[in-house]
């Protein structure tokens, strides 16, 4: 293998073994989170700059552009390292009542497209994903979208830096989005 | 479907469970309440140009409210008086006109019908325009929340928040006032709409125990409460107004679900606005400026001063609701206090929120276990504190000691009754006036 090919060029697609090392990660990440090894996931997963973002967007026409009022970005997340510890912290308490007994997920992570970041040791990826949730005996809900993702390389290991979810719905048709994706 | 006198009894403390399932008890309340109560649209800060609007529904009804020319304010039916079309696709924007897809008939952004294809060629100009506008509805504003009626002879807005307003007016009266922060969040829960209603007029009940995980990790004032173990009637009260609306308030806590940073620059903010606030208000409403609310303004617009989530539960059927959720806050803070405020009030009752969960759950289960046809025959029990109640000289209402308390949540119920009763607002006028003196 040249060094040629596993290059950082910024906005450049990544070679097969980089795209390897990313879908893996994403694959394993996922797991992790299926089998909510969420303290393993903020240890070695993620970074502690993370930004973790769930916005949402409006049902506009295409020709009116033009933000009305006191409209803004509302995220549905919008979360720091803390405030997903936060989030992990509350599974721990034992009091969550939502979710015992434990709510089964699935996350299925699909179309992985990967290209060299702007920053050394980064890349950029775009997934698309199916988030299946089920509640005691019969209650379900599959959810759809896309993560962009900024990966960077610490120590020899891929951790996610940055996501941003976009869910395919404008009313959730779920009663939360209580799960990260 | 059982007598009103049935479903609703003992002042409003016993329910029957059918009210939370049945089909017909849920068409009496889209013709009896959701067709004549004033209903939460949007907010002036939304909408604040020419030609802004919102699409929203009133009831299962789409409507659409647009701000016009002279600066007022119109809502009309989202659908062409032609063939029954939706003629906004979009759930808000700037408009100049609705044009329909179907046959391109267009409309006014003050729902009249200004333009018909084809008027000369195909109607031979023998077409009523001025008749065929969009069925325009009632809207009124109060200090900037924009609300509509379908109901020609229901009171004026202000009349309708009857004592409400007063203690609102303990936030709302602050200089600059307050506003909506959106675009809304939109989700669902397979719920009937009073089980969340209820919840914000009343349940300081399930605070401690629902959400102990989140007090938990949250820490702060409220984190006592976790479990139940600890607290003290004197730390707040209800208050139900014979309209039906009423809330429930923790003393010096408004900032309590802001843990961290934001918790103390807002703590900090509402230091430094309350002798304005005593100034115009007066002692008694400065105290309810530095509290917590939970409160509903009947019958599906629900809020939490302090946490400053602003809710509309609107009903899908009788066992589904999209709810809408925006954030509060008064319009003279600062932008960096407005967006820790904004983004506190997703991380606690946003869609992904830690407390809403907790909720959306019970909320859910609350309304399913009716599906039981034997469970359907049985009634529920809201007694907690039940004759209390007292008149106060100052507080319009009924007032109660203690937010964890049922009163409130009575309340709700007892005008729910009145209202399926199919009484006329003269009626329910007299009634209003025997009931703040009960």
């Amino acid at each position: 293998m040249s060094a040629e090919i596993n290059q950082h060029v910024a906005g450049k697609t990544v070679n097969h073994i980089i795209h390897f090392e990313v879908a893996q990660f994403l694959t394993r990440e996922a797991r992790a989170l299926d089998e909510e090894r969420y303290h393993e996931w903020l240890d070695e997963m993620i970074t502690k700059d993370i930004s973790y973002q769930l916005p949402t967007e409006e049902v506009r026409y295409r020709r009116d552009k033009k933000v009305i009022g006191t409209a803004q970005t509302t995220y549905l997340y919008n979360d720091s390292y803390e405030v997903l510890c936060m989030r992990v912290a509350r599974f721990d308490t034992g009091f969550l009542w939502a979710e015992d007994p434990p709510i089964r997920i699935r996350r299925y992570i699909t179309n992985v497209d990967a290209s060299w970041a702007d920053t050394p040791d980064e890349v950029d990826v775009w997934s698309n994903f199916i988030v299946y949730r089920s509640r005691g005996q019969r209650d379900d809900s599959t959810m759809y979208g896309r993560r962009k993702d900024r990966l960077r390389k610490v120590d020899g290991t891929w951790r996610l830096a940055a996501r941003v979810i976009t869910l395919d719905q404008r009313v959730i048709l779920d009663k939360n989005v209580h799960c990260f994706f | 479907m059982k007598a009103i006198k049935q479903l609703i009894q003992q002042d409003g403390a016993i329910q029957d469970r059918s009210i939370y399932w049945d089909e017909e008890v849920y068409q009496k309340e889209m013709e009896h309440i959701f067709a004549r109560c004033w209903l939460f649209l949007t907010h002036d800060s939304v909408i604040p140009e020419t030609g802004d609007y919102q699409v929203t529904t009133m009831g299962e009804d789409n409507v659409i409210v647009a701000r016009q020319k002279d600066g007022g304010l119109k809502a009309f039916l989202n659908s062409c008086t032609h063939r029954g079309n939706y003629v906004c696709f979009s759930e808000g924007g700037n408009a100049r006109s609705f044009v329909c897809p179907y046959h391109g008939w267009a409309f006014g952004i003050d729902g009249a019908l200004d333009d018909v294809p084809l008027e000369e060629q195909a109607y031979f100009n023998d077409i009523d325009k001025k008749s065929l506008g969009l069925r325009q509805i009632r809207v009124e504003s109060y200090k900037g929340f924009i609300f509509g009626t379908f109901d020609e002879e229901a009171p004026s807005l202000i009349d309708y928040l009857g004592g409400m307003a007063w203690y609102m007016d303990s936030f709302m009266d602050v200089p600059g006032g307050m506003e909506l922060i959106g675009p809304p969040m939109k989700s669902i829960l397979n719920c009937n709409w009073k089980n969340p209603s209820e919840n914000f007029v009343g349940d300081g009940y399930h605070v401690g125990w629902a959400h102990a995980s989140a007090l938990q990790i949250a820490g702060g004032a409220l984190e006592k409460m976790k479990g139940l173990n600890d607290y003290d009637p004197a730390s707040g009260l209800q208050v139900t107004v014979p309209e039906g609306h009423g809330f429930g308030v923790i003393w010096d806590a408004a900032a309590a679900l802001h843990p961290g940073p934001p918790g103390v620059a807002y703590q900090k903010w509402l230091d430094k606005r309350s002798p304005a606030v005593r100034e115009i208000v007066g002692e008694t409403r400065e105290k309810f400026y530095n509290g917590h609310w939970d409160a509903t303004i009947f019958p599906n617009c629900s809020f939490l001063y302090g946490t400053n989530t602003f809710k509309v539960w609107q009903p899908r059927g009788p066992r589904e609701i999209e709810v809408f959720t925006w954030t509060l806050v008064e319009k003279e803070m600062p932008e960096e206090l407005k967006q820790m405020i904004h983004a506190d009030n997703m991380l606690t009752f946003g869609t992904a929120g830690i407390l809403e969960s907790d909720d959306g759950e019970n909320f859910e289960n609350c309304t399913h276990s009716n599906r039981g046809y034997s469970t359907r025959q049985g009634s529920l029990y809201l007694g907690m504190a039940k004759g209390r109640e007292r008149t106060d000289p100052e507080m319009p209402g009924l007032v109660s000691d203690g937010w964890v308390n049922e009163s409130s949540t009575r309340g709700m119920y007892r005008r729910w009754a009145e209202l399926m009763e199919g009484r006329s607002w003269d009626e329910l006028s007299k009634t209003a006036k025997t009931d703040s003196q009960a």
